[in-house]
């Protein structure tokens, strides 16, 4: 099985090093546009620190989330993120203004805007804390998919995963809510890390991608049989 | 041809990645931030924890411990107490001992200090001109110190102590 997945990651990193030949060749057209093209990398095979867990399933995830929107073209919606975004944002902001206060007031007579903006600081922290435990769950993409008649609200696509530190298994959750009929369906796998990444620590993605579309599938085929 | 593989993580992030990125590492400058401006606020000092810099405290302190200080109005200060304070124009703090107070009745105080381990008391190091420290130029009286192990006694590091 791993002798296999080398096999792969070997034909799957030569069609990588096309693509991304071709791509830069493409690129010499406009030199502004050009220099962007070669800071993204999409098309580069994924290469990680195996041992790195943190680096795995940062990588695992990514490449989760390219699947089901570049193939099943599907929008991705920032809410989520740009919720703990916005805490983290106010947090900052109000450890700013305590800095500059403190800096033109000298303490003294500082201390009640100090005090204020430390206790609203830890509030925000504790705010965090609540908002990535219970309202995030590890989901890291939230997908809709527009409905083509436009009728319909859309359905929504959400990805979690874990991995447990020092831990091999993978798993990757797939929940599906109709936008119809306000459902929601699960699927999941768990897998060894060691099924998607060759021995240099490389994303074998011809492993990776049947997985996902399998998870996608089994969730949509539910969906037409109704 | 730019070929950083290092930069390979950052360049796979998209915008909002890297905004979190940032927000992350300010977060964490944040946290310790104001965990120390907490601590000011709950000591009422303006620095509640500083290093002995100088051997002038031996035996009680040495070089690297460490000092916590309070500075609350409704404390007052007594002789025997250890102080630590700021002479004006220098900004280094000392830390020494209450040697002799003078207390008005409307409770506006002078004090002078001495270090355990000097010969003779600071007028020495205070302002041309000043013989008597005030409350406004002390930092806050230790409350609590904590000293590492010292397994090589007596370190001599006396071109760090800049003659305190």
């Amino acid at each position: 099985m791993a002798a296999a997945a080398a096999q792969g990651g070997r034909t799957g990193g030569g069609g990588g090093s096309s693509g991304a030949g071709s791509g830069s060749s493409c690129g010499t057209g406009s030199s502004r546009s050009g220099l962007l093209d070669k800071w993204k990398i999409d098309d580069k095979p994924v290469k990680i620190d195996k041992w790195d867990g943190s680096a795995v399933k940062n990588s695992l995830d990514d490449s989760a989330k390219k699947v089901l929107l570049e193939k099943y073209k599907y929008v991705e919606n920032f809410g989520l993120i740009d919720g703990r975004l916005t805490i983290c944002t106010i947090s900052c902001f109000f450890a700013i203004v305590a800095l500059i206060w403190d800096y033109m007031h000298p303490f003294p007579e500082s201390k009640p805007v100090l005090a204020l903006c430390v206790i609203s600081y830890f509030v925000m922290m504790g705010i965090l804390t609540i908002y990535t435990s219970y309202k995030e769950k590890s989901i890291f993409l939230v997908a809709h998919r527009k409905d083509p008649t436009g009728m319909d609200p859309d359905d929504i696509w959400q990805l979690s995963s874990s991995l447990k530190r020092f831990d091999d298994k993978y798993t990757l959750k797939l929940t599906f809510i109709s936008g119809r009929t306000k459902q929601q369906r699960e699927a999941e796998f768990t897998k060894s890390i060691a099924k998607f990444f060759d021995h240099s620590g490389t994303l074998v993605m011809d492993a990776y991608e049947p997985e996902i579309s399998r998870l996608h599938d089994s969730l949509a085929t539910e969906r037409k049989i109704k | 041809m730019l070929s950083l593989d290092f930069l390979d993580d950052v360049r796979r992030m998209n915008k909002r990645q890297l905004y979190y990125q940032v927000l992350n590492f300010g977060m964490i400058v944040s946290s310790a931030l104001m965990i120390w401006k907490g601590l000011m606020v709950i000591t009422g000092s303006e620095s509640p924890i500083v290093v002995v810099l100088s051997g002038s405290m031996e035996p009680a302190f040495h070089r690297g411990d460490l000092l916590f200080l309070t500075n609350r109005v409704e404390d007052p200060i007594r002789v025997g107490e250890i102080v630590v304070f700021r002479i004006e124009g220098r900004e280094i703090p000392i830390v020494h001992r209450v040697l002799k107070i003078h207390e008005k009745q409307n409770g506006h105080i002078k004090f002078l200090t001495k270090g355990d381990n000097n010969a003779v008391d600071d007028r020495g190091l205070y302002k041309q001109g000043q013989h008597w420290l005030e409350k406004k130029d002390v930092v806050g009286r230790a409350r609590g110190f904590y000293q590492e192990n010292r397994s090589v006694k007596d370190r001599n590091y006396s071109f760090l102590t800049l003659g305190l």
